[in-house]
């Protein structure tokens, strides 16, 4: 692809070549951190207007642990939650037990994120979709999230037009998360194509989006791509 | 006890549960969809994996593909996969109740027998030995309240109780336990156990190491052929999801069971099995020896041993409690969407965009037909909140075609009011909205009232007065123009954002009206932000009717508002607009109120006119902000005009305000039952006389006559 009329997009064929590669590159040189892995889903209708439908689908990153994303003290937002069983007195039902350890509550309250990469058809690029819970599954609302988000982050997100986060229903999974809104996606992905001279020669390598996209994207939630990742474009055919 | 050898309890670290929000979203739609009250208990997997953060400890976790798939759900979630190295599948049962009662009725001891009654069969009939993660059933009872998206549950994870309990003999890293090439020799054997999707979500196995150091994992079954070799090291092992450096996890305690009840050994060699990032850790895993005294009775099958198992909730026997109503309740859900969607202009195309000012804005609609319905739609796009809505009409079956804000439903028997109806579809699109509708006749000048009747008139005038004192921002929208007069009188008075929108045939308008005679800006937060020409502005206005007040509806008329439905055919009474005016007209209405609101002067911005250069209005983010928009379909065309107030106006002027200051209601019986009382009062009478007489042409071409609009 030539670097100069490239809109910045990508279309769905080379977003899963781009996905593939990225997990691949993800472990080669991150393999402290968990894989990112392709989940498939099956279309959404049978696919009879279209020759032969790509396999859909997204890569999926969960369970993260994000540095400094621990809470003191689990501060749940029960406000919804009736209040008949929680101050329902103890129910003394169960023997003692001197098997059963019981723990000093000195342990550690952890928030676990899930990150998804979903192709947007209608924009044509990459999309992030994120959600946070503690540990015991309870949501993070958007401004807990926001907290635990780098410091360089809220300011990215005051400042570019371009990053919001916004809560829309994942594609596959239908139900409310967080997402990184991709309408300037294809602009500043193109800039960054553009800016790099060795990669405006060589033109657009496919395989290298999704790890470009992400040194941009995974700034604003504090995932961070390992410099050879990008160091590194694979020579491309 | 780093390595003790004292001989204490042995105790395990309970298992803690996590529940995905997946799982209470398919929850709660089998429930609606499949279930009904049908409360009978659901077979369910729960998942999980051998610790793997040395300060964290794995949870039994319950995800959507936990329970069973719901046809009519439309997502598709990956049914439960085997060989899963993160997802070791746990069989679970779970009882959710109708009523919360119920929940809390629920003989939670009772439950939990029964699942370590089933968990003592496996072991005793041998199906543990083929699939030993039924040693770690669980139960987990629930109370799903639809209504409010909130989830009480609690698990249990059942435990046979030795008695006496196991004592610890010593328990220490496993990498203190093995020679060097024994433990390369290990890990490489799990590792491989844990990479084969044959083996890697089997979580109880067997450990053997022969006398050449090679180590080898074995399944439960297979234990008599490891017994036959001599010298082996024998270890029982299982996947360990906690993280304590000196307890082994739960489930360790029903393996205990099975060993001793199956297998008679009373010195069993226990590997907790945790890993780190992906490998088997032996600095985490821990070795150690328990002793097991065989209780009594347990070799009669009949009976069966005591289970302990219910979670605690921050140390306390009680359940816990979840809310998704941030995810589930529609309301919020729309709310937010709402939100989101406005933030997203201000973010990309208006930084300056109050969005408070709109959410928190009173808007007062006079009128709910086709241009109340259009401007309602219009304003809660932009995200106004807060709307009341004035008819005294019914739908009638003419109207859904036109009035977007009602079906055929709303028609019939007799039609409902429109005022409810209005209200009840608003809320119907955006649940979130304070629609508010009032069922009231404007009082009309020139059309008398007899006396037994005057009451009600001045109380709907009081009404009217109330309802606009109490609002930011009033519409006229109603279908003649003497309803307008007095509505525009009073928003003269109180110097409220007017808007006026009107429909002809073919053509509209839509205007702004100025404000109040005796208004001052001065007193106008608006004016916090000063300037040179906010002061040139005010010069003008301290002039009474100077000139420089922009006019309202009824300033470039020389006939003060009669009644317009008398005498007229049905075609000059009834809604005979072209369709597309009435949206064309509203949403206009609305972008003008929204120009106002952003504009540092509000209410007393100067009109522009499109192109005018020399405004300062142009700079603005919003663009320029006129006075009266007036537009033919018959030309696709559109203008804005400026027209100042008259002081010969018979609702904005200083004459007729001060009159309604000093005489209020009277004044107003006055001018409904006196034709000419406006016209006399105002010196109109005295205008006409003089033009009729010089016969001036009064129909200058771009200032269309109003009486050509035939308004809806």
């Amino acid at each position: 692809m030539d670097a100069l009329s490239w809109d910045g997009t990508l279309t769905s064929r080379d977003f899963l070549v781009s996905a593939r590669a990225f997990a691949e590159k993800w472990k080669e040189f991150n393999s402290a951190f968990p894989p990112w892995t392709w989940v498939p889903c099956p279309p959404k209708q049978p696919p009879c207007h279209l020759p032969q439908l790509l396999q859909q689908g997204y890569l999926s990153l969960e369970k993260i642990c994000l540095p400094g994303s621990s809470k003191k003290g689990h501060v749940t937002s029960q406000e919804d939650v009736d209040e008949i069983s929680l101050t329902e007195g103890e129910e003394e039902f169960e023997p003692v037990d001197n098997a059963t350890l019981v723990e000093t509550n000195n342990s550690l309250q952890v928030c676990y994120y899930d990150f998804h990469i979903v192709y947007s058809d209608s924009y044509r690029v990459p999309v992030l979709y994120f959600r946070g819970y503690y540990i015991d599954g309870q949501p993070l609302a958007l401004d807990e999230i926001e907290k635990d988000l780098p410091a360089c982050s809220a300011k990215v997100l005051l400042e570019s037009k371009w990053t919001f986060i916004t809560q829309e229903e994942h594609p596959y999974l239908n139900r409310p998360w967080y997402k990184l809104h991709p309408c300037g996606t294809s602009e500043w992905m193109k800039l960054l194509f553009l800016s790099d001279d060795s990669r405006a020669k060589i033109g657009v390598a496919v395989e290298q989006y999704l790890v470009s996209w992400l040194s941009v994207v995974g700034q604003v939630v504090g995932i961070r791509i390992p410099f050879e990742m990008l160091n590194n474009p694979k020579s491309c055919n | 006890m780093e390595g003790s050898s004292g001989k204490s309890i042995l105790q395990f670290a309970p298992f803690q549960s996590s529940v995905d929000e997946g799982f209470w979203h398919r929850l709660s739609s089998l429930k609606l969809n499949k279930f009904g009250i049908d409360d009978s208990p659901i077979p369910i997997t729960g998942f999980y994996a051998p610790c793997s953060h040395s300060q964290v400890s794995n949870h039994l976790t319950l995800l959507a593909e936990s329970l069973p798939s719901d046809s009519s759900e439309e997502s598709e979630v990956p049914e439960i996969s085997r060989g899963n190295r993160n997802r070791c599948s746990v069989p679970g049962i779970l009882y959710n109740t109708n009523t919360v009662e119920r929940f809390h009725g629920l003989d939670k001891q009772g439950l939990l027998k029964a699942e370590a009654q089933k968990i003592w069969e496996d072991i005793h009939n041998g199906r543990a030995l083929e699939d030993s993660s039924v040693l770690s059933r669980f139960l987990l009872i629930s109370f799903a309240d639809l209504k409010k998206w909130s989830f009480h549950y609690w698990f249990a994870f059942p435990a046979l109780v030795l008695d006496p309990p196991a004592t610890l003999v010593n328990l220490r890293p496993a990498s203190q336990c093995f020679s060097l090439e024994e433990a390369e020799s290990l890990s490489a054997a799990f590792n491989e156990w844990r990479n084969s999707s044959l083996t890697a979500d089997v979580p109880f196995f067997l450990v053997q190491i022969d006398t050449n150091s090679h180590a080898a994992i074995k399944h439960l079954k297979d234990w008599e052929t490891c017994q036959s070799a001599d010298g082996h090291k024998l270890l029982f092992g299982f996947y360990d999801p906690c993280h304590l450096p000196n307890n082994p996890g739960w489930p360790l305690r029903n393996f205990l069971a099975l060993i001793c009840s199956r297998w008679d050994i009373k010195s069993v060699h226990f590997l907790c099995y945790r890993e780190n990032r992906g490998f088997a850790d032996l600095g985490l895993s821990l070795v150690g020896e328990a002793l097991i005294t065989v209780p009594q009775g347990w070799r009669d099958h009949p009976y069966v041993p005591n289970a302990v198992g219910w979670e605690l909730n921050k140390g306390r026997k009680i359940p816990r409690g979840i809310s998704l109503a941030k995810s589930m309740d529609p309301t919020r859900l729309a709310i937010s969407a709402a939100d989101l969607n406005l933030k997203l202009m201000r973010w990309r195309a208006l930084p300056s965009l109050n969005l408070n000012s709109l959410s928190s804005l009173k808007c007062l609609l006079l009128g709910a037909g086709t241009l109340g319905c259009q401007v309602a739609r219009t304003l809660m796009a932009w995200g106004v909140r807060r709307i009341t809505l004035v008819d005294n009409g019914r739908v009638a079956m003419s109207n859904p075609l036109r009035q977007s804000l009602y079906t055929l439903d709303d028609c019939l028997n007799g039609g409902e009011l429109k005022a409810t109806a209005a209200v009840n579809s608003l809320k119907r699109i955006f649940p979130a909205v304070e629609a508010k509708g009032v069922v009231m006749a404007i009082p009309m000048p020139g059309h008398p009232v007899p006396s037994q009747e005057e009451q009600t008139v001045l109380d709907d005038c009081r009404s009217l007065h109330d309802l606009i004192d109490s609002h930011d921002v009033v519409f006229l929208l109603t279908d003649t123009r003497e309803s307008r007069w007095l509505p525009s009188l009073l928003c003269a008075n109180t110097n409220k954002i007017t808007i006026t929108a009107a429909l002809g045939f073919d053509s509209f308008l839509v205007m702004r009206h100025g404000a109040g005679p005796f208004s001052s800006s001065h007193d106008s937060k608006a004016e916090a932000a000063n300037s040179l020409s906010a002061d040139m502005s005010n010069l003008g206005l301290t002039d009474r009717d100077g000139g420089k007040r922009l006019g309202c509806y009824f300033c470039n008329d020389v006939v003060a508002p009669i009644d317009s439905t008398s005498n007229r055919t049905l075609d000059q009474q009834c809604t005979v607009t072209r369709p597309g005016l009435a949206p064309i007209a509203s949403a206009l209405a609305v972008e003008l109120l929204v120009g106002i609101l952003h504009h540092p002067h509000g209410i007393f911005a100067e009109g522009d006119v499109l192109n005018s250069s020399n405004s300062e209005s142009s700079e603005q983010p919003l663009g320029i902000l006129p006075h009266q928009i007036r537009g033919s379909l018959a030309q696709f065309s559109q203008m804005t005009l400026v027209g100042h107030s008259s002081d010969s106006c018979t609702a904005c002027c200083s004459t007729v305000v001060s009159e309604y200051r000093k005489k209020g209601m009277e004044f107003i019986l006055q001018a409904i039952n006196h034709p000419t009382y406006l016209e006399d009062l105002t010196g109109l009478t005295e205008l006409m006389k003089s033009a009729s007489s010089f016969e001036l042409d009064w129909d200058d071409g771009t200032d269309e006559d109003d009486d050509d609009c035939v308004e809806v």
